[in-house]
This record gives structure tokens, sequence and C-alpha cells, in this order.
């Protein structure tokens, strides 16, 4: 446990004590700050409903957390190993089982305080509106299931595969795979296969979540089923990790 | 014989038009149903956010079923030298409706809910089409302002666009400032 317990504060501590992790917190909120002022200086979108402006900050929250998962996910393993310090780390007297859990936990943390950052932008956009509160639990919930299946995801593939940069490209064309029905237009969703796809794809399912909630003010019976989807995607994802992180190769 | 001045000539020509012009008529002609659409605005005043409903009622005048009716919506913008269609995008969830069957002297009332997204001067109207006929029912243009209003607050989002990246600069450098005190802070050995 106290292993485990160190390894977390070390991926603590290079994530929020080392320059790339306050680049990272810096650019999350310049992204969230470009975006909030976007929706102000904009005539037509600052005159939007509040609910729509606090749905689009919490789907671009959702797209941060995303891709900080697929990027720090690659570099989980595959980062180490072309930093030649992932030997080191399999010599500690710690499972491949533990060393992924720490990792995923460093992932969490990265979430987490994301997810702090982005607080006060919700607060800013939506305080006059309605359904801030449930806009904000939603957000967490569907957040971490997202960071979960995502990070997950990178991290077992970081695990099998031998390059950084091999993971990422992997993990990112995965990410815009996902991604990608939601750029077509609604009409095209509402047919029976795009309401198919729409329902299999766990990114979607995030965001229509966050739709229903916040701009539909719909409760929590119909958000059950897509929630269900997206916890059995992230239990997968875990199983895979578990699986694959039995035995990490250096 | 006297041949008719210009002015009966002109008469005779306008009461054989008036006698020829109902059979011109598609909905006259016996063959098809005439439909009367109209549509009401709701009372008040509009403004931004609200969800109104416009009742429009679809009623056939015929002795016929009228079947496979569309009944759709549509907004246009009438902000003086800004005309233009607005999609219903946003605006409403229900855009069209099919009546399959409206029986003779039945009318058909709903309410067509609309979210107002923008504030301006709009007209709304409602089209009626029978498959059967050549030409669209169109309702009368019912014109209705949405009034602004502020919905996100610059006072509120500039703080906190300008001020979180500031922080974590501020902190940033806090961190970096103090590492280098630490790594730079002569020992107690080195100082003898």
């Amino acid at each position: 446990m106290n292993a485990l317990l160190t390894l977390i504060k070390r991926e603590f501590q290079e994530d929020f004590q080392a320059s790339r992790g306050a680049v990272f917190l810096l650019i999350a909120t310049v992204v969230l700050s470009s975006f909030a002022v976007l929706l102000v200086s904009n005539t037509e979108l600052s005159l939007l409903d509040n609910a729509q402006a606090v749905y689009m900050m919490a789907g671009i929250i959702i797209a941060l957390a995303a891709l900080v998962a697929v990027i720090r996910g690659s570099d989980g393993f595959a980062g180490e190993r072309d930093r030649e310090t992932l030997e080191p780390l399999l010599l500690a007297p710690i499972t491949g089982r533990r060393l992924a859990e720490a990792k995923l936990c460093g992932l969490l943390c990265s979430w987490l305080v994301l997810f702090i950052l982005a607080l006060p932008y919700l607060w800013a956009v939506g305080s006059t509106g309605q359904n801030l509160l449930p806009a904000v639990q939603y957000l967490f919930l569907t957040g971490t299931l997202m960071v979960l299946l995502f990070g997950g995801a990178a991290l077992a593939l970081s695990a099998k595969m031998r390059s950084f940069k091999g993971v990422l490209s992997l993990g990112l064309a995965l990410l815009l795979f996902l991604g990608s029905p939601i750029v077509l237009g609604p009409s095209l969703r509402q047919s029976y296969v795009g309401r198919m796809l729409d329902l299999a794809n766990p990114l979607a399912g995030a965001l229509n979540t966050l739709d229903s909630v916040i701009i539909d003010s719909q409760g929590v019976a119909l958000q059950l089923v897509r929630l269900t989807i997206m916890i059995a995607y992230s239990l997968a994802v875990l199983w895979f990790l578990k699986a694959v992180t039995r035995r990490i190769e250096p | 014989m006297k041949f008719p001045t210009w002015k009966n000539l002109a008469l005779i020509m306008l009461a054989a038009g008036v006698w020829l012009a109902p059979s011109a008529g598609p909905a006259a002609a016996g063959d098809g149903p005439a439909l009367n659409v109209t549509l009401q605005a709701p009372a008040g005043v509009l403004k931004m956010g609200d969800t109104p409903n416009f009742l429009g009622a679809v009623t056939n005048l015929s002795r016929q079923p009228a079947q496979g009716l569309v009944v759709y919506l549509s907004l246009v913008s009438l902000a003086p030298g800004d005309e233009h269609p607005v999609d219903l995008e946003d605006w409403s969830a229900q855009k069209a409706v099919r009546l399959d069957l409206l029986n003779p002297g039945a009318s058909d009332y709903r309410h067509w809910g609309m979210r107002l997204i923008a504030a301006g001067k709009y007209g709304v109207v409602l089209t009626v089409v029978d498959p059967r006929e050549n030409r669209p029912i169109v309702s009368d243009l019912v014109p209705f302002e949405i009034k602004p209003k502020a919905t996100l607050i610059a006072g509120r989002v500039l703080p906190v666009a300008l001020g979180e990246p500031l922080l974590i600069l501020f902190l940033w450098g806090g961190m970096v400032f103090y590492n280098f005190r630490s790594y730079h802070k002569p020992k107690a050995e080195e100082l003898g």
C-alpha cells in the first residue's frame, strides 16, 4: 500500500510540481477563457440562453478532459519506456497492476484539477440561468467516466506498444473516431442508424446526457441507459487494462 | 346593328371574368378539399428565453376528407434591412407534422412551441401542403417582437476569463522562484 501511495505521490508531483503540469493547467484555462470571451464578445452568442452556454462550456470541458486523458495515458508506460525510466520503476517491489492503478489515479487527479478550474467558468456563464447544479454534477460524473475510458484505453495501449508516438497517434485517432459523429447534423442523427450510433458511442452519450440534463431539464430516469452504457465501456476498459498490465515488458 | 363601345366591351369582359374565375381555382373545382389555416400569436410581451406556444388551426372546408397533409411552421426575421428566413433548428423541436386524415368540417388545433433564441422583429406563418393540390395554403403572417434579455454578463465572465490564467501564471512563477531559491540556498555546512 505504501508503495502505491508513493507512486501516486510521484505521479502527482510530476504533474503539478513540474513545468509540464503548469503548462497543462495554463493551456486548459486559456482554452476555457478564450471560449468564455467568445461567448460574451459575440453579439449573437452573448444572447444565448444560459443553459445553452453552460452546455457548450461543459462540452468543451469533456473534450479537454478526454484529450488530456489520451495524452497522459499514452505517456503512462510508453513515455517512461522512451525516457528509459520504466526499467528502474519495474524493479520496485510493486506489480504492474499496481503501477497501472497509480497511473490511473494520476489521471483522475488531473481531471479533478481541471474540473475545479472549470467551475468558475460554469458559474460565470450559467449562474443566472437554470440547471447549473445538475450541470456540475453530471459533468463530474460523465467526465470521470470519459477519463477512465480514454485514459484507461491509452494506458493499456501504452503498456503494450513500444513507442509513445505510436500510442498517442492511436489514442488520438480513437478520440477523433468517437468524436466524428458529433459533427454530423442533428437530422442525420435523428435516423434509426444515427440514433443507434449515438447510443453506442460513449462520447456522444456523455454529450447527449449533458444536453438532456442542462437544456431539456430531464431527470435521472432518462439518463440511465446512456449512463449504463458509459459505465459498461469504462469497466471493459479497466478490465482490459488489468489484463495487459499483468506483465509489463521493460 | 350597333357595335358596343370600348366601355361596354370592358364591362362584358369583366363580367365574363367574374363568371369564369371560380371554375379556374383548384379548390372550387370540386376535386380536392378546400382548407383554411390560421395561426395565433400568444398574448403578452415576449422576451428572449421564453417558450411561447403559437396556436395553429387547420380546417377542412370541403365535403371530402383531406389526407396526408403536411403542416409546417416558417419563421422570418423582419428586422429592417436584415430580412431573412430563420432556421428553426434551435428555435423549435417540432418543425412539421403530418396529418393523416382531416374529415370534412373538422379542424386540427395544435400548439407550436417555440424557444425564443434571439431578440428582434419576426413573422411566423403556418403552411399546409395538400399532396393533391399544386399550391400550398399559407396562414396570414403573424408578426411578433422579442425583447432582448442579457443572459451572459460580461462583468461576470471577464474577471474569471482573465483572472484564472493569470492566477495559474502567478502560482507557477511563485513555484519556480521558490524552487530556484531552495536550490541556490547555501547549505549550513557550506557556510561553515
